[in-house]
């Protein structure tokens, strides 16, 4: 049994609040009685600035070992009176608070009731803090360095905004270029802006700028792996072979026009690549890849005849092998974007000229398919075309409004009508949403007749003597649709949903990821120093994307400063080694993969920065070989007895 | 999925037991967890809501911490009634803590019979920072049930 430790008790009456229900006398002179003697003093305002200056001259007379402050929730002040014990030299852990506010005084009717049970835990706290240890806050200096996942304009423009300020970044990409969706739409809505155009500054910065110093483009590459924390990440990354040296590369393509080997183009929904390619003209790096599925060389067939024509010595690489490394970064920042959900009913299925947004943005592109022009699969001109808006959107499996289709389908009547006089447009909508000043622009002048339907299932495609029609089932109209836009909805993408497994970062009912409050903190994920930026967080414009990635780095910036450490909460889980069953339960259990196997000593091991002291893992260790310091089985114990007793 | 469900299969003794020199006091202990519970029974009593005078809480940072054997424990050293109130599930702030709490609740509801202790003795719910008036609601028809078992005997649990 401990011998009891000098306590000083500190009964505060919160300015008459407290006092209203207990008498802090009566509890005195109870305390007077206690066989461990403790010091008691009663404060009016114990949490006022003056007051404690006063507590802390009478902990210093008094040199308690322990101290019990029966106040407030701790969850309000227990960091108060942390710091007035180390104000007065005393360990800031050897204090215990008691809720008599807000747990006994404002919800017990009877005031001898409420201070016969603020005595009774007041005697708890007494035996509690016996086995009180002295626990040290240890500092950790935090990396300042961000990895930002994804690389279209949320991420490009949080790269830049980081590296202006001197950050370094690591901008990792899976794709074999970077801009993201817009580099692929020649034109943005609303003001028919060129999207290569709008970003290749930024690109360019990145690549060529000043700020290239600072930032690492690493595309063809994916994160695998994800630990640590706050300050502290550690990311596994993979990055698959280009079979081309960048270096030395100059991007003239000889390669990819003397490629035997075509393959159609996933980007273009539309035209071929070779195996060795650029995915289309003007993507960043300018730089081919070798697709190692088709490569004839790589599939150990006699090729070689990019080789033998490339102009430089060395640009092609087929030594080129998979690159695993690690990053250290301080922050996190997660810009993977959303996709399009190709929808496609079966009324429509099979039949010719039915493009997706996406497809339909790259058949309009000068650097897609047919080079811009608006042509059907025979080449030949159509005569009408219809624009399916909301094309699984408000269904079952997508309940909600994408948000930038209306935007889209505006912009391809405009842009249709344009390349082709006399195009009869028509787009068949179920809501309309163009929110915004800037959306007028387009909006009523952009050629096409609206037809309301009520969904997808009540339409089919017919031929008519006058060519091919889509009838809308409710109202029996006929729209002409020489050729068809379906504008699916927008869903998360597959790198948000595996980036949102690998950081363990809880998704919305959607599937994008959730961030800490959709309002007030839509940049933020709820694990601290992992910042969200883009259309991973639900659907989203360019504008948006701009402005979030924007966001996400300021956080970063201040949140992780340069000399300012991280304070590692000692209140963590400690493992006893020599009581360790090695059973490894507790590393299945623990929610933050805080503890890992320690070969040399052949038991579990906690690390303090990783740990949220949670005790899920102490309450599962058969061994009873786990502490969670500051929440001690015999703090616990001693505890309860108090209040038992 | 409620505790209360349980059969109430042990037979238990009713005398009246002595707790601060009050005749028929029971004694009821609750963990709560930091961040919903915890802060349920603070907003309680921000709403001047009743909580029963019987009522002691332990604080712990998650429910998932409380092991049955702690619960059992309490009950060994005297408790007549014990609580564990968690956080809603998907609002656990250690993500899955309270679904650990849950799962165990329910096998040592499962247990208790055999080990002599009435599961009606125990209590297991959810509780965010919200719900001040469940959680008054919730400790005062505990402790009432409690009251109307009575108290456990003493030296029933020994040490
Ligand atoms: S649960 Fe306990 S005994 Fe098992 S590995 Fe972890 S510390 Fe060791
Ligand atoms: S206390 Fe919680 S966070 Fe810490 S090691 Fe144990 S289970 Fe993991």
């Amino acid at each position: 049994m401990n011998k009891q430790p000098k306590t000083a008790v500190i009964l505060c009456t919160c300015s008459g609040i407290i006092t209203e229900k207990i008498d802090w006398d009566t509890v005195r002179a109870h305390l007077a009685e206690h066989p461990d003697k403790p010091v008691v003093t009663t404060d009016e305002l114990a949490c006022g600035a003056e007051n404690l200056e006063k507590l802390a001259a009478w902990l210093k007379e008094e040199k308690p070992e322990r101290v019990v402050v029966a106040a407030c929730s701790p969850r309000e002040h227990e960091r108060t009176f942390r710091t007035l014990l180390a104000s007065a030299g005393i360990n800031p852990y050897y204090l215990q608070m008691i809720n008599v506010r807000e747990q006994v005084a404002w919800v017990t009717a009877d005031p001898a009731q409420a201070t016969r049970k603020a005595a009774r835990l007041i005697g708890a706290a007494l035996k509690r803090v016996r086995h009180h240890r002295p626990l040290v806050e240890r500092r950790v200096p935090v990396r300042t360095d961000v990895a930002v996942i994804g690389a279209g304009p949320a991420g490009i423009q949080a790269a830049l905004t980081l590296a202006r300020a001197g950050r370094r970044v690591t901008l990792i990409e899976r794709e074999p270029f970077f801009g993201g969706m817009p580099v692929r739409f020649e034109e943005l809505f609303p003001n028919l802006e060129c999207g290569p155009c709008l970003l290749e500054p930024g690109m360019g910065e990145l690549l060529h700028g000043p700020e290239s110093e600072h930032i690492k483009l690493l595309t063809l590459t994916e994160v695998t792996e994800v630990k640590g924390s706050f300050g502290n990440w550690q990311l596994s990354l993979r990055q698959q072979p280009r079979y081309v040296n960048p270096e030395l590369c100059i991007g003239c393509m000889v390669c990819a026009a003397v490629c035997p080997e075509r393959r159609e183009n996933p980007w273009n929904c539309g035209g071929e690549l070779a195996a060795v390619d650029g995915p289309f003209v003007g993507a960043l790096p300018n730089l081919p890849h070798v697709d190692a599925t088709r490569c004839l060389k790589l599939n150990g067939q006699e090729c070689g005849a990019c080789l033998a024509e490339c102009p430089v010595e060395g640009a092609l690489d087929f030594g080129d092998t998979i690159r695993d490394s690690v990053v250290e970064v301080g922050a996190i920042i997660v810009a993977t974007g959303a996709e399009e959900l190709p929808v496609v009913p079966p009324a429509f299925a099979g039949k010719d000229n039915v493009f997706s947004a996406y497809a339909f943005e790259r058949l309009l592109a000068m650097t897609g398919p047919s080079g811009g022009e608006l042509v059907k699969g025979d080449g030949s001109a159509p005569a009408s075309l219809a624009i399916v808006q909301c094309a699984g959107s408000f269904d079952d499996a997508v309940s909600y409004c994408s948000g930038t289709c209306c935007q889209a389908a505006l912009k391809y009547a405009h842009i249709a009508a344009a390349k082709q006089e006399g195009l009869t447009v028509t787009r068949l909508i179920r809501e309309q949403v163009v929110p915004g000043i800037n959306a007028a622009r387009l909006f009523g002048h952009d050629h096409s007749h609206v037809v309301r339907y009520g969904g997808l299932g009540d339409l089919t495609v017919a031929e008519t003597p006058n060519g091919r029609v889509i009838v809308c089932g409710s109202n029996g109209a006929e729209v002409p649709a020489d050729m068809i836009v379906l504008c699916g909805p927008t869903v998360p993408g597959s790198g948000t949903t595996q980036t949102a497994r690998l950081l363990e970062l809880g998704l919305d009912d959607a599937g994008f990821i959730a961030p800490i409050h959709a309002l007030s903190g839509s940049f933020l994920s709820p694990l601290k120093g992992v910042y969200l930026a883009g259309t991973c967080r639900g659907p989203g414009d360019i504008r948006e994307a701009f402005a979030s990635g924007t966001a996400a780095a300021g956080v970063a910036l201040s949140e992780l400063v340069e000399g300012r450490d991280l304070t590692v909460d000692p209140q963590v889980a400690v493992v006893d080694a020599e009581q360790c069953a090695g059973c490894k339960s507790c590393i299945r259990v623990c929610p933050y993969k805080a503890i890992s196997w320690d070969e040399a000593t052949k038991a579990a091991d906690i690390s303090d920065i990783l740990c949220r002291g949670c005790g899920t893992c102490v309450a599962v260790c058969p061994a009873g070989a786990i502490t969670a310091q500051g929440f001690s089985r015999a703090m616990l114990r001693a505890e309860i007895e108090g209040v038992l007793s | 999925m409620s505790c209360q469900t349980m059969p109430n299969a042990a037979a238990h003794p009713a005398p009246k037991m002595m707790s601060d020199g009050v005749p028929g006091e029971v004694r009821v202990v609750a963990f709560l967890c930091n961040w919903c519970s915890y802060a349920g029974a603070d907003k309680t009593g921000m709403n001047q809501l009743p909580v029963p005078d019987e009522l002691s809480v332990v604080r712990v940072m998650c429910s998932g911490r409380v092991e049955p054997t702690l619960i059992l424990e309490t009950f060994r050293k005297g408790a007549d009634g014990v609580m564990v109130l968690a956080c809603h599930p998907g609002d656990c702030h250690y993500k899955e803590g309270n679904l650990r709490a849950f799962c165990r609740a329910e096998l040592l509801e499962r247990m208790m019979p055999q080990l002599g202790v009435d599961p009606a003795r125990f209590y297991f719910d959810y509780v965010s920072a919200a719900e001040a008036e469940k959680f008054s609601q919730a400790t005062n028809d505990f402790v009432a049930s409690i009251r109307a078992l009575g108290g456990t005997a003493p030296g029933r649990y020994a040490k």
